[in-house]
């Protein structure tokens, strides 16, 4: 009768296993509690005010500087892109009207293929 | 001699080699681990078809001869972005389906801008889908649409249904999407009424910021994070599964903040008043009653989800006004039901099963 052999990163990670269940099990009880959510949230809303003073600091230092803040500069970007959206907008409407003119390249005007598949028979793989 | 060698001090022995093999390649591959960038993702090609605000429609190119008619519009979860479903070539839902000739089309999320942050139910259920639904409609030129939600996605897709009870939605499918919101138990405390100060939280920070979504979803389960690490290091000597929990680890954290109207609806109407279950839900004063919603639906659950427990989603089929309507609870979790190695065998087939009959 052959024993099996002592297998020590299996037992590692049963035991890894174990403790991840158990803490888990153990972190799920303790914030389901109403005192954990009220420490939450007392904790969450001041640390949401002290970013947002901290914030806001760092905007007005920065507009004494005469410096765009990232947040503004953030906002450029997203003009940017707004505006290459309109530009596509625009060129697709100008492709219906006139899909013959040079230029105005539709991106999906691959041909598609024919809309016409049936499911495969029950029990086929294919 | 030869007999001790090959029973088990021969194993221990060949045990030790092996693992001193791994330390070694531990050591070079975690280095190769900080210095290269994380593998690529979302690569099935695809064209943006239309794109405003934080939407983004995307549609596959087809990679088949003939493809089903009736084209899927699959509707991503609001906080993550959907390259869960296209994470990598073989490993990818996208391409699973497009191989099975469907024609697929994908709403997904850009992080809302500053001034989005009064973007409310409204314009995901009123403005977001039905665009996105035209859209499709006007590039296949088909009337019929089929969906596919997945978690609030699943959601959003349900609250479309039941405000458009008309159509031209012909067929639904929900991945893991809550209904009964009080069985989320741990959300439910995280925003108990009575300690969470959600008007506070929005018109202080305006949208809600990625950290708060992702540290929630973390707190469900506060040691697999760090017990993911000890597996990566146990297994990094593992090309295969270091590019695996790459993907992965990048997609879970690459969490999008969420406009800050839509949050306070979330948690006022959603978690609070449970309003989708009790079938008070209203949406831009259009009543969302699931009791509207007659297309076929199919509701995959996951058997391990601890983010949408099955509690939460079970009530869908029994509340919905379809009369085909099909549950089916699948093995894995929240993530690994949809995307990964089992989702590959369980899932994909499963709705190809149920999708293509219905796709003619």
């Amino acid at each position: 009768m052959s024993e099996k052999p002592i297998d020590p990163m299996a037992m590692f990670n049963q035991m890894l296993g174990q403790f991840e269940q158990g803490f888990n099990e153990m972190a799920t009880k303790a914030m389901g509690s109403e005192d954990f959510s009220r420490i939450m949230n007392t904790m969450g809303g001041a640390s949401m005010g002290a970013k947002k003073t901290m914030g806001d600091m760092m905007e007005r230092y920065l507009a004494t500087m005469n410096l765009p803040s990232r947040q503004e500069l953030t906002n450029i970007g997203e003009r940017l892109q707004a505006v290459e959206a309109r530009l596509n907008e625009i060129i697709a409407i100008l492709h219906r009207a006139h899909p013959d003119v040079g230029g105005l390249v539709k991106p999906t005007a691959a041909p598609r293929p024919p809309r016409t598949r049936k499911p495969p028979p029950a029990g086929s793989k294919a | 001699m030869s007999s001790a060698a090959s029973g088990p001090a021969g194993d221990i022995t060949s045990r030790v080699q092996e693992e001193v093999q791994r330390a070694i390649q531990r050591s070079i591959k975690g280095v190769e681990y900080f210095a290269s960038s994380a593998p690529p993702v979302g690569v099935t090609p695809k064209d943006v078809i239309y794109a405003r605000g934080p939407m983004n429609l995307y549609h596959y190119r087809p990679l088949t001869d003939e493809i089903y008619r009736i084209p899927l519009l699959i509707v991503m979860a609001t906080t993550n972005r959907g390259y869960v479903l296209d994470m990598a070539p073989g490993q990818s839902f996208v391409e699973y389906l497009l191989k099975r000739g469907y024609d697929v089309f994908m709403l997904d999320w850009n992080a809302p801008k500053p001034d989005e942050k009064r973007l409310a139910f409204e314009d995901y259920v009123l403005d977001f889908i039905p665009t996105a639904v035209k859209c499709v409609q006007e590039d296949t030129g088909e009337k019929d649409v089929n969906i596919c939600g997945y978690c609030f996605g699943g959601v959003l897709s349900l609250l479309y249904a039941a405000t458009h009870a008309g159509g031209p939605l012909k067929n639904l499918v929900c991945f893991t999407t809550p209904v009964d919101f009080r069985e989320m138990k741990l959300f439910q405390n995280f925003s108990s009424q009575k300690h969470f100060d959600v008007d506070h939280l929005v018109d202080s920070a305006g949208n809600v910021p990625p950290e708060l979504i992702f540290t929630s979803f973390e707190m469900l389960r506060p040691a697999s994070r760090a017990v993911s690490q000890v597996h990566l290091w146990e297994n990094i000597w593992n090309d295969e599964y270091v590019k695996s929990y790459r993907m992965f680890d990048r997609w879970a954290t690459d969490t999008l903040p969420l406009a800050g109207e839509y949050f306070r609806q979330t948690t006022k109407r959603l978690m609070w008043e449970n309003a989708l279950y009790n079938g008070t839900m209203t949406v831009g004063g259009r009543k969302a009653d699931l009791a509207r919603i007659k297309a076929p639906i199919l509701h995959v659950v996951a058997e391990h989800d601890h983010i949408i427990p099955y509690g939460a989603s079970r009530p869908l089929i029994e509340k919905i006004g379809s009369t085909d309507k099909e549950e089916v609870m699948l093995k894995g979790g929240h993530i690994s039901v949809v995307a990964g190695p089992n989702a590959v065998k369980r899932l994909w087939p499963k709705l190809d099963n149920w999708l293509g009959g219905r796709s003619v």
